[in-house]
């Protein structure tokens, strides 16, 4: 097996970590795939095997180990996570300051509410419900994450509360750093829009936003349809503050994967949200209602070709002969 | 002059007896199958009736047959731009309805029901769906003019006849109703042929038979609404269309076909006509009242040495043109004088011709007394019981002379041999019957000799096939010559 072979593999299995259902079939199709090698440099069955056996092994161990040693540091899983909206002392982003937030609820809530606020919220309670209302409406993605992790996380968090609280000083530091997008020069628009579309690489190699998202805007072409349209994004997620936090610790699964070994820098960050805050007020380029002018001018156009079918059609054979006769002997039963 | 050969037919609707012996042949032979158990290649139908499948006369409901247009035809209902237009969806084609759902019964049950207070029965289950119906309706349905309100008098040829001649025509003691067996009329003009988009459809050249080629048949059913005689149907199980083929694997190794053979009543005359193929389109074109002369002129006298020239230099075979000079076709047809294409105004120049059946009043009612004394024996043919005008609208396009004159000929070959067989009538009256028709006694002989005592082979002059020389038309038989002595479809998965 050559270096290049391990790396497409570990790559791929990085990629689908959150599928672990699927480990065994693509490391074993991955196997299956590389054995014509293995049988090229003539090594024997049972070399193949323990070889085979030995990555197979290997590469269980890894996976497993690295979600242990995550399940252990809260902190590390809050910055994954949560920080791209959250705070602990220092004000609220797209979702509210979480300081305290273990006195205020009870454990048992805050991993309800972690794992699916939108179920919380359906099952009818009322405090979940205020809360939601309370951030306009936007929903709080759910977090694949353990009980045990979420617990270090409130650990974690709790233990924060009480050193903010102890030193009772607000630290304006860490207020969100006001980039203000309403200001962008046109340069920096520009190099968003590029960023977005890809005529830019980003610096840490991650992929072109236009892969999975769409913007309408001017001058960039229709972009993937995987992932949400982000032409609104900017007054959507909270403006410049929402969008540093989660473009700097994307929340939602496919990017978190995405962009964990490619983050984006500071200066991009800027860029990509004075570019979303162009987009969002540049409204002459979106078409309001589009998909309801394909669906109903479709239907009419439907319509209109059955009139027009039947019109060309009105002179036809439409029952059979016979329909007088069955007709007859029917009503005289 | 431009002369082919076509084998034609005769039926002697006098002698049918409506036995349907000649259905169930065909049935038997051909039409057993999936997908084909609605079609009767051959039926049989009661007229007045309303036929099979209901009302195929009635163009306007299904626009078969050909329009006169100028100085041409052209198709009623079919055409480039129309059957373009309708490709996909045929709005004049018959439903099954318009035929009747085939079913069987399941006989099984009477066998295996739970024993009860009742008699077990065969119910009848569709041979379409496999599910249990109540049966409406069957190929003939109005046999023997059952259901007349809702089929004798739905006839579409009473439409030529008052309503007074219609009510009489269903009156006790003066109604009457003779068979009308039916098949392919193999016609010279045929407008399933002209329809056909895939071109499946063809006028085989030696002995004029229309076939349906199966593998080139797309199932576009022009053919079944082009025919005006409902004689293409369309099989829904293999997704083509079948016709009569004239038994034609019969014909060529010399046999009648099955229902000419099985004929009880010995109706059926089958025999080569040599016709000019450059007059077809000039017949078919003619004014309604010249339509049956402009199609018998079409047809060629066998003995005229013109006639066997130009037939030979088309390469008819000599076979043939015996066979043509023996026709029974040709002498009931053109010699003769006493048969008569049915309903030429589709004007496809079918090839099948009947001879009226007579029906002659026997005796009249009048103020309730049954008088059966008459100036004549059979009261002459104006009293005839089923009107001239509907035999025209049957046999002459409208012209109630055409049939008027086939029955004076008839009647006088029944005078002059009740005139040998009894000897009880007036020699005048005979002798003025017989002039009246310019024909003399010999004819009259022979007619009735080929009416009823014909032999076989008499009745069936079929020319030998050629088939070799009909390959030899279209491939060169010498191709295959030095190889394995037959060929095959598909290649063998042995050998070398």
């Amino acid at each position: 097996m050559t270096t290049k072979t391990f790396s497409k593999m570990r790559n791929i299995i990085v990629s689908l970590e959150w599928h672990s259902q699927f480990y065994p079939k693509i490391l074993y199709t991955l196997l299956e795939h590389n054995q014509t090698v293995i049988m090229k440099s003539n090594i024997g069955h049972i070399q193949k095997w323990i070889l085979r056996s030995g990555i197979l092994f290997c590469s269980m161990f890894i996976l497993l180990f690295s979600q242990l040693c995550i399940a252990q540091d809260g902190e590390a899983i809050f910055k994954q996570n949560c920080a791209a909206c959250h705070k602990v002392g220092g004000g609220r982003m797209v979702g509210p300051d979480l300081i305290g937030i273990t006195e205020k609820r009870p454990e048992e809530w805050l991993i309800k509410w972690t794992k699916s606020s939108q179920s919380l919220i359906k099952s009818g309670d009322a405090d979940a419900k205020a809360i939601f209302d309370e951030f306009g409406g936007i929903m709080m993605p759910d977090q694949a994450l353990s009980d045990a992790e979420i617990k270090s996380i409130l650990a974690f968090i709790s233990s924060k509360s009480t050193a903010s609280t102890a030193s009772a000083e607000t630290k304006p530091a860490d207020a969100a750093p006001v980039h203000s997008s309403e200001n962008a020069t046109p340069d920096v628009i520009e190099l968003g829009k590029n960023l977005f579309t890809g005529s830019v690489a980003f610096t840490s190699g991650g992929p072109a936003c236009l892969s999975c998202h769409n913007v309408d805007y001017k001058g960039v072409i229709a972009g993937g349809l995987l992932a949400k349209d982000l032409t609104t994004v900017y007054s959507r997620l909270g403006g410049d503050a929402g969008l540093l936090g989660i473009l700097g610790a994307p929340p939602f699964p496919a990017m978190t994967q995405a962009y964990k070994a490619h983050p984006l820098t500071e200066a991009e960050i800027t860029a990509l949200s004075a570019f979303f805050y162009s987009v969002d007020k540049d409204t002459v380029n979106q078409v309001a209602g589009f998909n309801n002018y394909l669906l109903f001018g479709g239907g009419g156009g439907l319509v209109g070709m059955l009139i027009l079918i039947y019109v060309i059609w009105f002179i036809r054979k439409k029952n059979s002969v016979k329909k007088d006769i069955y007709d007859r002997q029917l009503k005289s039963i | 002059m431009d002369v082919r050969s076509q084998v034609s037919m005769v039926f002697h609707l006098d002698k049918c007896i409506g036995c349907h012996t000649c259905s169930i042949a065909c049935k038997n032979i051909w039409t057993d199958r999936k997908g084909a158990e609605y079609m009767w290649w051959n039926n049989v139908e009661t007229k007045p009736g309303t036929g099979y499948p209901t009302k195929w006369e009635d163009q306007e409901i299904y626009k078969g047959g050909w329009e006169k247009n100028g100085d041409t035809v052209s198709l009623k209902g079919a055409g480039k731009f129309r059957g373009l237009k309708n490709i996909f969806h045929n709005p004049h084609l018959p439903v099954l309805d318009d035929y009747y759902e085939p079913w069987t019964y399941k006989y099984q049950d009477l066998f295996t029901a739970p024993e009860g207070d009742d008699q077990p029965t065969a119910r009848p289950v569709s041979l379409v769906t496999g599910e249990h119906m109540d049966v409406q309706s069957g190929p003939n349905w109005d046999d023997d003019l059952g259901g007349s309100p809702d089929y004798a008098r739905q006839d579409v040829n009473l439409n030529q006849l008052s309503e007074a001649e219609r009510e009489a025509m269903f009156q006790l003691e003066r109604m009457t109703f003779h068979y009308l067996p039916r098949i392919c009329n193999h016609c010279l003009n045929p407008a399933c042929v002209a329809s056909c988009p895939s071109g499946a459809l063809y006028k085989r050249g030696e002995d004029g038979i229309v076939l349906i080629n199966q593998e080139r048949c797309r199932a576009w059913r022009m053919c079944v609404t082009a025919c005006p005689y409902k004689k293409s149907y369309y099989n829904w199980h293999t997704g083509k269309s079948e016709k009569c083929i004239l038994c034609y694997p019969r014909l060529e190794s010399g046999q009648a076909p099955a229902c000419f053979h099985s004929c009880v009543g010995r109706i059926r005359y089958l025999g080569v006509l040599l016709y000019d193929a450059d007059k077809i389109e000039q017949a078919a074109s003619a004014p309604d009242d010249r339509l049956v002369d402009a199609q018998m002129d079409i047809y060629l006298d066998p003995f005229d040495p013109e006639v066997i020239k130009q037939a030979r230099l088309n390469g008819v075979a000599d076979s043939t043109i015996i066979a043509a000079q023996k026709s029974p076709v040709y002498k009931f047809v053109k010699l003769w004088k006493l048969a008569l294409p049915l309903h030429p105004e589709f004007r496809t120049l079918p090839n099948l011709f009947y001879v009226p059946a007579l029906l002659p009043t026997m005796a009249t009612v009048a103020n309730g007394v049954y008088d059966s004394t008459s100036k004549s024996l059979w009261n002459g043919v104006e009293s005839n019981r089923l009107p001239m005008k509907y035999l025209a609208s049957l046999f002459s396009a409208g012209d109630t002379g055409k049939v008027t004159e086939v029955m004076k000929r008839l009647m006088a070959v029944r005078l002059h041999r009740r005139g040998v067989t009894v000897g009880d009538l007036n020699s005048a009256e005979i002798s003025q019957a017989l002039k009246e028709v310019q024909m003399d006694g010999s004819t009259a002989d022979e007619i009735f000799r080929l009416t009823s005592l014909a032999t076989f082979d008499e009745r069936f002059v079929i020319p030998p096939a050629h088939r070799e020389e009909s390959i030899e038309m279209l491939e060169s038989t010498a191709d295959v010559k030095g190889n394995t002595g037959f060929g095959f479809k598909r290649k063998p998965e042995r050998g070398l």
